[in-house]
């Protein structure tokens, strides 16, 4: 004889990732390292950018790469003489704070003051799913097109810093990049926008100094 | 492709309160998944069906509820349902539905929760 019975379990797996992304947040607090979960589309050039603030800055940096596969970006950044961890996300579309713990082990946290984490190429998946870092910063381009805001609202909702990349191409590509200054405003009024180009050096200065403000709040 | 982690992690969860209940078999498992999340639960229903394979939940009735939007308004202090046009699961504009603002607190919609369990236990564990 068998008897059915219903069990309640109430487990949400977002809540579950939330409160492991909590604890890489303590784990960063115990070394006292500020870290920026860096999102946003293939292509909008985030590598770059985070290679220009590598050199640019004069505080400890690290770097978390994410990938879905190969060693691309690491490989790019190890050439900036920082400690980089690459994490390989394989089939999945995100990074999300379990890996991220992992990649915490193999970081010397003691020796850097700020953590990149890179995350894959994405605008969609990487919504679900904190890392416990503490400030994350989006990167889209003109040349994705000046409807991406529009097209993919949520990232921007959360974002702490919205960077907006390769404006000297915006006339080229026929984007409007103040549509999509305004189109983050609106979803997110709070949040911080700056249009820059890596090529000209246009706005660089202000994303360095938009992240100190971070830093120094924190 | 996210939904086979969560469909992993489900998984992981089912059998985890399946055991710690003694079950012998699970016949049924009831899953919440916001209108917000990046997942499509009928991706989500399918890797489910997959991944059970030679678990105690392989004939588990999987049954994903959807969980509407609700919103707080910064805007007029509107607490309620979103504004959602119903079309499309991965919607994710969300606007006040009385004052059209788009800078509203997310209350529900964003979760992917493992509710409910049915399972089948022996009677000495009954």
């Amino acid at each position: 004889m068998h008897k059915v019975a219903e069990v309640e379990v109430q487990h949400d797996i977002m809540v579950a990732n939330r409160k492991l992304a909590r604890k890489n947040q303590r784990i960063l607090d115990k070394d006292r390292v500020f870290s920026v979960d860096v999102v946003g589309a293939i292509g909008s050039g985030k590598t770059s950018l985070i290679e220009a603030i590598i050199d640019a800055v004069d505080y400890k940096i690290g770097v978390i790469a994410g990938d879905v596969i190969s060693k691309y970006d690491a490989g790019r950044f190890e050439k900036h003489d920082v400690p980089v961890v690459g994490l390989n996300t394989g089939k999945e579309c995100h990074l999300d704070a379990h890996l991220v713990e992992h990649a915490l082990h193999d970081m010397p946290l003691k020796d850097i003051d700020v953590l990149f984490i890179e995350n894959v190429g994405n605008l969609i998946c990487p919504v679900d799913f904190d890392l416990g870092s503490h400030m994350r910063m989006v990167v889209i381009s003109v040349t994705e097109g000046d409807d991406t805001v529009e097209k993919h609202p949520l990232i921007f909702q959360d974002a702490d810093l919205v960077v907006i990349n390769k404006v000297d191409l915006a006339e080229a590509v026929g984007a409007d990049d103040d549509k999509m200054v305004s189109d983050v405003n609106q979803l997110n009024p709070e949040v911080q926008v700056i249009k820059t180009s890596l090529k000209t050096g246009t706005g660089f200065e202000d994303v360095i100094g938009a992240i100190n403000a971070f830093i120094n709040d924190n | 492709m996210h939904e086979l982690s969560m469909a992993q992690a489900i998984v992981d969860t089912v059998l985890d309160a399946a055991e710690k209940n003694n079950a012998t078999e699970v016949v049924e498992v009831t899953i919440e998944v916001g209108m917000l999340t990046m997942l499509n639960p009928e991706q989500l229903k399918f890797l489910l069906d997959v991944i059970v394979e030679d678990t105690l939940l392989e004939n588990a009735e999987i049954i994903i509820e959807d969980v509407s939007v609700e919103i707080k308004c910064h805007g007029c202090e509107f607490t309620g349902l979103a504004n959602t046009d119903g079309s499309d699961h991965y919607l994710t504009i969300v606007l006040c539905p009385e004052c059209g603002e788009r800078n509203v607190e997310i209350l529900t919609g964003k979760e992917c929760n493992v509710k409910t369990i049915k399972i089948e236990k022996s009677d000495e564990d009954a």
